[in-house]
């Protein structure tokens, strides 16, 4: 098993975990961007040249890794998904290339160009010379970076890893998306996002990242299992989920919610809702894309809130979409339903990728 | 933890289009490098470029893919992927199986498409059939529907040691039981982005590149695709098998976006992890096929890395020398260069060498020569200090 | 443009060419080292690529040898002593 030992996480409803989940800040212009904090310990040198992704992928970082110095915790290496980081580069070195007629052409933006920005970017800052991946595959970009995670512990049982999913709206890289019908063309806010049955959702932004280690002492919460699935189709999916729990869950043990990643695109709700139908019907239900938007790696930011969801009904009320939560102190409407042990989250990215994580809260 | 073995490869590059034809080249000492570019860019006669001889329309008949949202990378890939394959007898079953992974490499993708992509992004109304391409993830994807995966599938950028990291990966996931089988590999196209792009940074060669001749100036890109098959040893009962992938190591050099520091750090780590993963000592090594592009930067740093680990290091050479820089696909091209050099018990030619980089004065091997081989070091470095070694054995 | 006018203009093209948003064009002493951490800007190789293109595209000016680039990339004073020479616009 996995723990998780700290997080931060920079969305577009908070910068870190201090700040309050319950007012749900609002969408502009359908774009959920993030709010970026104050980058102290950020060097002006390196912020200068930094994308916003690579500023927001540091900027949740490098808390964290200071944290782990200061109880000598050494990181071991460096796990990145993301699933456009770099794009945004890219499309300004073509305009480059465009507009000077393959001519003497400014490199800045070329040598930002690659998706291995963001933890090259961290690894330089922080002198960190070890293992240093960046996983890129779309929807499943932080999945597969969690799954490596996972290896690099069971081979080096001591060791320390940041973990981090982290996307940006790009200007341009938003046109790409939304001409090939990922976003809602009429004007919504994030509030509103379940209850058109239209197709499209908003686009989000964030940066979720975790220091990870095989050590259950002290952890946050722990990550009992990781699956992912190319399906164009939710059967298989559904088929997938059942075998997942069946794997993962001792006999008899539930699951206390159950996250899921709709977005508000009416085409993927039979995903969804395939996934629900096989689950408990009085399972509660609470929904994360209206907070987050939807993005790539957004499954990065329901793991960091459901790692750092306390339990119980401290759930945002927004969040809910279906059931009761359990009540703090351990007392619930069902008896016999342990308060907030696990967490099962379900995403989908474009009705193609899928994936589940299963996490448990309290493990003691 | 079981071995993991290499039970298949499909490979082109700019000097032929199946494993067995790119060695006949190597052991000729031919250089696909050359200025009968056809490309669309600017470059095209000026600069020398290591360019796969084969039309996109010639791939696009031999594949049998007509479809519109093709790029030339994905027929690159598909195409070095059905060679695997089909060299590794994986049936139909053994594809759609859950225990059947496929990680690739790009760093170009659907960037090849570039004039397409500047259409796109500043059109509202309709986009073209590409919009599917551009993302990091698009070749990946499309593998993975061509062949109908249900494993794990994943895509890894780390600039010019992807497809090192695809293969590692790959290895990670059979070593932990996380899959039986794993496709592996890696892909890139020649692109007017890519070629701009070095060339804003001066590192282009404007001749054939020279990799550790002390008047290199610089490196020259390359175009092609190979994906490898790897089994565990217990599947691998009774087929063919090249080599055994015995380890690999993964460091940063953690000091500058687009070059290496002056001791090679991340080079030095890499290489030395991958003894340490492989169980080897440095004096077990008996070859490296050098990342060696050719810059100023690279060829010297990467001699200094080499010096530190082994005092004396192993014979090695740079087989960009043959096919120039090929980006993402690079990895996994040297990769299967370094099984060729196992399974035949020879090593070739780095060519266009003539005198040694007098700060560390290492002579990469000059000549086709067969000697027998256990262990050979494939280094693939990238921007963004990632550095991968690989170390395949003798079966 | 008198010497004193061209020093200012190149100092502030500088500073938005290499997005260096923390300083002020007065920050930057003409016979300050542009590379180098401790007394210099603590500009990067990148960034001597950067202002070749800046030459180029504001004064018309081509080096096509980075090895050239780094003579004049000194300080201001190198610079504008190049420029004055060598600019076409």
């Amino acid at each position: 098993m996995l723990y998780i030992h700290l997080t931060a996480c920079i969305s577009p409803q908070s910068s870190f975990p201090e700040a309050s989940l319950d007012h749900l800040q609002r969408s502009a212009d359908n774009k959920l961007r993030v709010i970026e904090p104050l980058y102290e310990g950020l060097p002006q040198q390196a912020l200068r040249r930094m994308a916003k992704v690579v500023r927001i992928g540091a900027g949740a970082a490098l808390p964290l890794i200071r944290q782990a110095g200061a109880s000598c915790l050494p990181i071991d290496g460096i796990i990145i998904g993301t699933g456009n980081a770099g794009m945004e580069q890219s499309i300004q070195f073509v305009q480059q290339i465009v507009d000077h007629a393959e001519g003497i052409l400014s490199p800045g933006d070329f040598v930002q160009s690659t998706p291995n920005i963001v933890g090259s970017q961290i690894s330089a800052l922080t002198k960190n010379k070890k293992y240093n991946i960046t996983h890129v595959h779309g929807g499943l970009a932080f999945e597969n970076a969690l799954l490596d995670a996972a290896m690099q512990v069971m081979e080096h049982p001591t060791h320390t890893y940041l973990l981090g999913g982290v996307d940006e709206i790009g200007t341009y890289n938003y046109n790409i998306d939304f001409l090939e019908g990922w976003y809602k063309k009429e004007a919504l806010s994030n509030h509103q996002l379940y209850e058109r049955g239209t197709p499209g959702s908003l686009v989000g932004e964030g940066a979720a990242m975790f220091l990870v280690n095989q050590q259950e002492q002290g952890a946050l919460a722990g990550i009992r299992g990781v699956a992912t699935l190319h399906a164009d189709d939710p059967a298989p999916v559904a088929e997938r989920l059942g075998w997942f729990l069946d794997n993962h869950l001792a006999e008899g043990e539930q699951i206390e919610l159950f996250l899921s990643g709709e977005n508000g695109d009416s085409r993927l709700s039979p995903f969804y809702e395939a996934c629900e139908e096989i689950l408990a019907a009085e399972l509660p239900i609470a929904r994360f894309k209206h907070m987050s938007g939807e993005y790539p790696t957004a499954s990065a930011f329901a793991l960091w809130l459901a790692s750092i969801w306390p339990g119980g009904a401290d759930l945002p009320g927004h969040m809910l979409k279906r059931g009761a939560l359990p009540l703090p102190g351990g007392e619930t409407s069902e008896p016999g339903i342990k308060m907030g042990r696990n967490v099962l989250i379900y995403n989908t990215y474009k009705g193609m990728q899928h994936s589940f994580m299963l996490l448990s809260r309290s493990f003691h | 933890m079981s071995k993991v073995l290499v039970t298949g490869m499909g490979m082109i590059s700019s000097i032929g289009a199946t494993p067995e034809e790119n060695r006949g080249a190597l052991i000729r000492g031919e250089c696909g490098i050359t200025r009968s570019s056809t490309l669309p860019t600017r470059y095209a006669g000026v600069l020398p470029f290591g360019e796969v001889k084969v039309s996109t329309d010639h791939l696009k008949a031999r594949l049998n893919m007509h479809g519109p949202g093709i790029t030339r990378t994905a027929l690159l890939a598909l195409y070095a992927t059905n060679e695997a394959v089909s060299d590794a007898r994986l049936n139909a079953s053994q594809l759609a199986s859950f225990d059947t992974a496929l990680v690739s490499a790009s760093t170009v993708g659907g960037m090849c498409l570039m004039d397409e992509l500047y259409q796109d992004i500043h059109r509202q109304s309709h986009g073209s059939p590409f919009l599917a391409a551009y993302n990091a993830a698009s070749i990946g994807t499309c593998l993975q529907s061509a062949y109908g995966i249900k494993g794990i599938v994943n895509t890894i950028n780390t600039a010019c040691s992807s497809s090192a990291n695809a293969i590692l990966y790959g290895a990670k996931l059979i070593r932990h039981g996380l899959a039986r089988r794993a496709i592996v590999g890696g892909v890139d196209s020649l692109s007017k982005f890519t070629i701009n792009g070095f060339n804003s940074l001066h590192i282009l060669s404007p001749e054939t590149c020279r990799p550790f001749d002390a008047g290199r100036k610089g490196l020259n890109l390359g175009e092609g695709a190979a994906f490898l098959v790897l089994e565990k040893e217990e599947d691998a009962e009774g087929k063919k098998i090249y080599a055994e992938l015995a380890g690999y190591g993964n460091a940063n050099d953690a000091y500058h976006p687009s070059s290496l520091s002056g001791e090679g750090d991340g080079p030095y780590l890499a290489m030395k992890e991958a003894l340490s993963n492989a169980e080897l000592r440095i004096d077990q090594i008996d070859f490296i096929n050098a990342h060696g592009t050719g810059t100023e930067n690279n060829d010297e740093v990467e001699s200094r890395a080499m010096l530190r680990l082994f005092g004396s290091p192993p014979l090695f050479a740079s087989t960009k020398s043959n096919i120039g820089h090929t980006l993402g696909a690079s990895g996994a091209i040297e990769a299967a260069y370094s099984v060729l050099n196992l399974t035949h018990q020879e090593v070739y030619a780095g060519l266009h060498f003539t005198r040694p980089i007098p700060q560390t004065m290492l002579r990469p091997v000059t000549e086709h020569k067969k000697i027998p081989l256990r262990h050979v070091m494939s280094n693939s470095f990238g921007f963004g200090g990632n550095c991968t070694s690989l170390i395949f054995s003798k079966a | 443009m008198d010497t004193v006018q061209l020093k200012q203009q190149l100092k502030q093209q500088i500073i938005e060419f290499l997005n260096l948003t923390s300083i002020k064009p007065e920050d930057i002493r003409d016979d300050q080292p542009l590379f180098g951490e401790d007394e210099g800007l603590g500009l990067d190789s990148i960034d001597s690529l950067e202002l070749i293109v800046l030459l180029n595209r504001e004064y018309g000016i081509v080096i096509r040898d980075p090895k050239e680039g780094r003579k004049v990339l000194v300080d201001i004073n190198t610079m504008i002593d190049y420029i004055v020479k060598n600019r076409t616009k």
